[in-house]
This record gives C-alpha cells, structure tokens and sequence, in this order.
C-alpha cells in the first residue's frame, strides 16, 4: 500500500497540537454563516478533529469522502480497476500526512481530489513511461478515419459510458493513459511532455496512433 | 485542416459529454472499511488515538465495547486503545459489503448504511 512519506508522523505532538488548535480556531472564527462558510467551517472542524486522531471524526471523514474519491479514480483508471481500491487507501493515508497544511481555502473533497489527481498522474506518468506497443499496420495519422463523431445521437448517457470504457480497456494501457490524460485531463502534449521526459513531439504521435486505435474499435463496436 | 482534428474533437466532445453530468457512484462498504482501518493503523504510528473520554466528551457517541473501555478504571493510556483492532466487525466489514453487523455507533455498521 502507501508509502510512509513522513508528515504528521514526524511531527511532535506540541507540532500536532498547535495545528489541531489552528485548524479548530479557523473554524469556529467563521461567522456569520452563509452556506459556503458553514461548508468551510465544518470541513475545518472535521480536519481539526481527524488531526487530533478523534476515531469517530476519521470514520466520517472516510465515509464522507471515499465516494467521490472512489468515483474519479474508478472513472480516470480505466483499464485498471483492480488499481481503484489500493489508490483510494493511497490518498486518504496521503491525505492523513499533510492534514496539518489544510487551510479551508478549498474544500476537503476538492482538496481531496487534488490528491488523487496527483496520483492518477502518477499511474499516466508510469503508465506513458512503458515501452510503446508495436504500431502493426497503424497510419502514423488518423486521416483515414471519417465516422462523424456519435456523441449528438448516443443520448443514452450509459451506454456511451459504458461503450467508452469498454473501447479504452481493450486500448494498450499506455493508448488508454495518454489519452485520459489529454482530453479527461485537459494536459496538453507539452506538459505531459514535461511530466514524462518525452518530447512533445513523441507524445503527439503517441496520441495520434491512440486516437486511431480508440476511434478503430469505436467503430467496430 | 489538419487530419486528426475531427479525432481531437471526436473524444474532446466524449470526454465532455461524459464528465458533464457524471453520476458519482458510492464506494463499496467493504473498501471504506478497509481505508478507514489503514488509516486508523496509520493515525497510530505516530501515537495513540485520542481517548475515549475524551471522543466522548466532544459530544461523539461510542459503541458497546469503546464504552465498556470507557468507563472501566483504566489509565488514559487503555482509554486511547482502538478497540476495532479486534473486534470481528472489522474483519467482517472488511470481507463482506453487507455484512451481518448492527449495533449502534459503530463506524462499519455506518460504513455499510450510508
């Protein structure tokens, strides 16, 4: 599972105390409730008290939050469900190590997501940095490939969920990444450049031949 | 215009029209158990879990088993001890998604209801 990355454990407890008061101070300062500065106010609380080491505020914390976590990494790891579980784990004890720096200016499961985005670029990172596979008899372009996009006539949001997912899971791993990461991501060819050690360039055609083979068997489906 | 813009569109609309709205769906019962354990287990390399005096005092309620350590004449240091480590609802909530556990306050049976 998740590496011990110091953190919270190295930190003394006065450290620990310190900031378990900051955390609750921030929270109980914030008045008069509006709705976004109640939600502020209970994520400071929640934290202040999960840093405290309060068992029954952890067991909220992760019954409040797995399910978000849980959905976008089941959502950005396709093909690799059987990574979902270990990496939900991975970013509550991550989560658990900077605790400490959590100041309430996002909210706990936007903080939370930002985690789990890190680790998700992880997996591409690692993902893009595996031997490519073989092109075969792939066009270094997808010129060829002319079906009008279906999105406007897929109105079943499932099925086009479902078809998607099942399209990507039979992509190379590396097809699938890259692609998840350009257009689920939003990263442009250079930053996933700069993340990777490849040249923008090399990913461009990377991601060419992925467009191909994913748009290939979304019409063989 | 450049070949693959069709594509880039192609999956930028796909990518759009399935983040847009996207159901979020619950994580299994089973997996919350087992974060919560390892996050537990984690909590206390660094020192013991905050008593349950005091969790009690800040209003949480206990279960059958952290109240019986609670009120028994033992040191602080026994009052900090996680009593999940072994109890079999744990293990049982960690094996099963729905499993056969329902007293009150304990946090797999909340894992299991929410």
């Amino acid at each position: 599972m998740a590496r011990r990355t110091g953190g919270l454990n190295v930190l003394p407890r006065l450290n620990q105390q310190r900031v378990s008061a900051r955390l609750t101070a921030a929270g109980s300062t914030i008045s008069p409730m509006s709705k976004p500065k109640a939600a502020v106010a209970d994520d400071l609380r929640l934290a202040a008290a999960v840093f405290r080491k309060d068992r029954k505020a952890t067991a909220d914390f992760v019954n409040r939050y797995a399910g978000p976590i849980y959905s976008y990494l089941s959502r950005r790891l396709i093909p690799r469900a059987d990574l979902v579980d270990d990496l939900v784990q991975e970013v509550f004890l991550a989560a658990w190590e900077s605790l400490g720096a959590f100041q309430g200016q996002a909210s706990l499961r936007a903080w939370l997501l930002g985690i789990a985005r890190h680790k998700v670029e992880d997996h591409y990172r690692a993902r893009l940095r595996d031997p490519e596979p073989l092109a075969g008899q792939e066009t270094e372009t997808d010129a060829l490939l002319s079906v009008e996009p279906p999105i406007d006539t897929l109105v079943d949001r499932d099925r086009l969920e479902r078809k998607t997912k099942r399209v990507l899971e039979e992509l190379p791993e590396a097809y699938s990444a890259v692609l998840l990461w350009r257009y689920w991501e939003h990263r442009s060819a250079q930053e996933m450049a700069r993340c990777t050690g490849k040249t923008a360039k090399a990913i461009e055609r990377m991601l060419a031949r992925a467009r191909e083979q994913f748009k290939r068997k979304w019409q063989d489906e | 215009m450049n070949s693959s813009e069709p594509n880039e569109r192609f999956l930028e609309d796909l990518a759009g029209a399935l983040d847009s709205d996207a159901a979020e769906s619950a994580a299994p019962s089973k997996l919350k158990a087992k974060v919560y354990s390892a996050l537990a287990r984690r909590q206390q390399e660094s020192g013991p879990l905050l008593g349950l005096r005091e969790t009690h005092a800040d209003g949480r309620g206990l279960c059958v088993h952290e109240q019986v350590v609670r009120i028994a004449p033992v040191g602080s240091k026994a009052g900090a001890f996680n009593c999940c480590s072994l109890c079999h609802a744990r293990v049982l909530a960690e094996a099963l998604d729905n499993p056969p556990i329902y007293w009150a306050n304990c946090p797999y049976v909340g894992f299991k209801q929410s």
